[in-house]
């Protein structure tokens, strides 16, 4: 698997670990790695797929 | 059915000039409404509006000449009736967003139904987005929102009743279009077109059959499921919205049992809590539904019509849209937001989503005329409940209701009104052939109701936002924007595959088409994926409007184009940043592919209308006004839908604002 190693601050860290255990993620690598995902996906048209933009305008009667 | 025959042209040409005469021979005649006891006649304390979406002046004409339509005979005869001028395009969310702000659509940026975001590419609704719960806490599969989702009204410029609530004017608005999500206020409102169903979607069916369905996965506005019947019992799934409580977002469902007669055609339906006995050929009331998100915690409410189609040889299941119910509605589709509520338990629960006559299910196949002609009268019914409810509330200030009925059947029954229509049936039934009329007839109902309360305080005005004209033949916009060298493809040889523009060399793109009338350039510095330096914008921009005027159609050699429109001649305002560089004005019988809509490139340039949604209207706007009849006498000449909202303000004896710049229409 690709892994590259990002810094992070130890504040940071601290509040990634805590919320990581509240929530119940393995680690903390998978609690970052998730949050990050997720914040991508808002970036890019807040994770709404371009699939699921068309199949909603096409519910519009004047297109199929 | 016969009517007088009428030639279009003349007969608009002919309104628009005799308009000031007729308003003129008015005053002469009987006056409807006369004023001996009011001191100031020209402040009123009631203005009224019904808006009748895709009421075409040809066609009222002709039924009213039909002497079918007696009510509005009297109005024209009384008051003043004519062509009312509409927007570039003349679709409906910019020119009721134009009626609602007094302003061309540079004043509230609403420009297609559909638009783009320049930075990302992708196309939205235009009127509302919605943005998904931003912050989350997540505890195993579930995702808690710590920061809720919303949506947002897009429409821009100065509602004019926001001026009515400054000054204490009561308002009362029933759907009116482009007004959703509702913003808080002093006016009683309900959302109508752009609010969804609760997939998000303007509206998504689902039907359930043990028949085989070709290209039942490319439906769209519908969902197919195939069940079995086993000994007489069909055990299935309605989908739901996804759950966004759950990190895997999974679809939420809720599990249903119907239990078929061996031998009758009835059926019983196991739903949650309901169990509903139904005959073939039957709907059921409002059932309302609780899609559950998180165990004992958390759900949505929902609610749905169910239709039993067929129960032997074959089952045939259809269910409406899932509809926000408005009992207990979790989006802003009323204000107060407990409106919604008050109006059910007044009048029983009704359609919220936006355009609740199922043209898709109509245009699949899944309904046939009939059926499709019963499910709009009962839309209409819930439509006349809700007018006679809210019309018995109101007493003094502004009162507008909207009826969608006539547009969204003369989209799609106009093929079997009309025998040179190419999908004209000469076979359909009485009831097919007549739907148009039909609804039609039903307004002139209304219009006596209102007629029989209005006095001399009273100021009424009926319009419509655009009328109609027969769709034959389907340009592809796209496919000749690459023939003329402005759209580049990446692989020619794979230019009818592929979805949204993905074939595309945008580095090389001058220009592409985007919703039902737009053309844009592909500007450096706007577009992401910008290729034209702003020096050849201009010379870009004029070349495709001069060429677009002579595209002629191969088949019989007439222009498929009226007139291509320069966004920066026919806008002005804070909002022209989201307008297309060019709209298209079609001609009559001539719209936009489906296909080009979205960015897809179809062979040849032209091709035949073959889907049920035969009529449309998204086409050159001087080919298709509106119409507006009012109980006062008009002085404006050629009056446009935009001059009416500083008519409402004026006829309260207020200011109309700077950035309005429409007139009023009564002076």
């Amino acid at each position: 698997m690709f892994s590259k190693k990002i810094a992070l601050d130890k504040e940071l860290y601290d509040k990634a670990k805590k919320y990581a255990e509240t929530a119940g993620y393995s680690s903390v690598d998978e609690f970052v790695t998730h949050m990050l995902e997720k914040e991508i996906a808002n970036i890019e048209e807040d994770g709404e797929s371009l699939d699921a933009v068309q199949e909603r305008l096409r519910g519009l009667g004047y297109i199929s | 059915m016969s009517g007088t025959p009428i030639n279009r042209r003349q007969f608009l040409t002919k309104s628009v000039k005799g308009a000031a005469a007729v308003a003129a021979t008015s005053l002469l005649g009987k006056n409807l409404f006369p004023t001996p006891h009011i001191k100031n006649s020209k402040i009123a304390d009631k203005v009224i509006v019904l808006g009748i979406d895709g009421m075409d002046p040809v066609l009222l004409r002709r039924f009213v000449d039909m002497g079918e339509m007696p009510t509005f005979k009297k109005l024209m005869e009384s008051g003043f009736w004519g062509p009312l001028r509409t927007t570039m395009p003349p679709q409906s969310p910019v020119a009721w967003s134009s009626f609602i702000t007094g302003t061309n659509p540079g004043g509230h940026g609403i420009f297609d139904f559909i638009h783009r975001d320049p930075k990302t590419f992708m196309p939205y609704l235009s009127t509302s987005r919605s943005f998904g719960a931003k912050k989350t806490l997540n505890i195993g599969s579930w995702s808690i929102p710590l920061q809720g989702g919303r949506v947002d009204l897009l429409r821009r410029g100065p509602a004019f009743w926001t001026i009515l609530e400054e000054n204490d004017i009561a308002a009362s608005l029933f759907k009116l279009p482009a007004n959703f999500p509702i913003q808080p206020g002093n006016s009683r409102a309900v959302s109508g077109m752009g609010t969804p169903d609760l997939l998000g979607t303007y509206g998504t069916f689902t039907f359930f059959t043990d028949l085989e369905i070709p290209d039942a996965d490319k439906f769209t506005g519908g969902r197919v499921v195939k069940i079995k019947v086993i000994d007489h019992i069909v055990r299935s799934k309605l989908v739901g919205p996804p759950n966004t409580l759950r990190t895997d977002g999974r679809d939420t469902e809720i599990d249903f049992t119907v239990y078929r007669d061996p031998q009758e055609p009835v059926i019983k339906i196991v739903i949650q809590d309901h169990k509903i006995m139904l005959n073939q050929g039957e709907w059921s009331e409002w059932v309302p539904l609780k899609f559950e998100l998180m165990p004992m915690f958390a759900s949505v409410n929902g609610m749905v019509r169910i239709y039993v189609q067929e129960v032997h040889p074959n089952f045939r299941l259809y269910m409406s849209p899932i509809n926000i119910d408005p009992m207990e509605a979790h989006l802003p589709i009323s204000n107060p937001a407990s409106y919604s509520e008050n109006l059910s338990e007044a009048i029983g629960r009704f359609y919220t989503q936006g355009f609740p006559e199922d043209t898709k299910a109509l245009s699949h196949g899944v309904f046939s005329n009939e059926e499709f002609l019963q499910q709009s009268k009962m839309v209409l019914d819930e439509r006349l409940k809700a007018f006679d409810y809210e019309f018995s509330q109101f007493h003094e200030g502004f009162f507008f209701f909207y009826f969608s009925s006539i547009d969204q059947n003369t989209h799609v029954m106009w093929r079997d009104m009309d025998p040179t229509h190419p999908l004209y049936e000469p076979h359909a039934s009485q009831e097919a052939k007549q739907a148009v009329y039909y609804f039609y007839r039903a307004m002139d109902d209304v219009l006596k109701e209102v007629l029989a309360k209005i006095d001399s305080n009273s100021t009424l005005m009926v319009l419509s936002d655009h009328g109609f004209a027969p769709f034959r033949r389907e340009f592809h916009l796209s496919t000749w924007l690459v023939e003329n060298g402005y759209t580049v493809l990446t692989d020619p040889s794979q230019m009818h595959e592929g979805e949204f523009y993905d074939n595309v060399d945008w580095s090389r793109t001058k220009a592409f088409a985007l919703g039902l009338n737009g053309v844009y350039i592909n500007l450096s510095e706007r577009e992401v994926m910008g290729s034209v330096p702003p020096r050849d914008f201009l010379r870009i921009k004029k070349e495709i409007i001069a060429r677009l005027a002579h595209v002629r159609d191969p088949q019989n050699g007439r222009r498929i184009v009226t007139r291509a429109y320069d966004s920066h001649e026919i806008y002005s305002g804070p909002y022209l940043d989201f307008a297309p560089d060019i709209t298209v004005g079609y001609a009559r019988g001539y719209r936009i592919s489906d296909e080009a809509v979205l960015g897809k490139f179809p062979t040849g340039i032209v091709g035949d209308r073959k889907d049920k949604w035969s009529a449309d209207h998204c086409i050159d706007p001087q080919s298709v006004p509106g119409v507006l009849l009012t109980s006062k006498e008009v002085k404006l000449e050629n009056p446009g839908i935009w001059d009416l909202a500083p008519s409402i303000l004026k006829s309260f004896g207020l200011n109309v604002p700077g950035e309005m710049d429409g007139k009023p229409i009564f002076f």
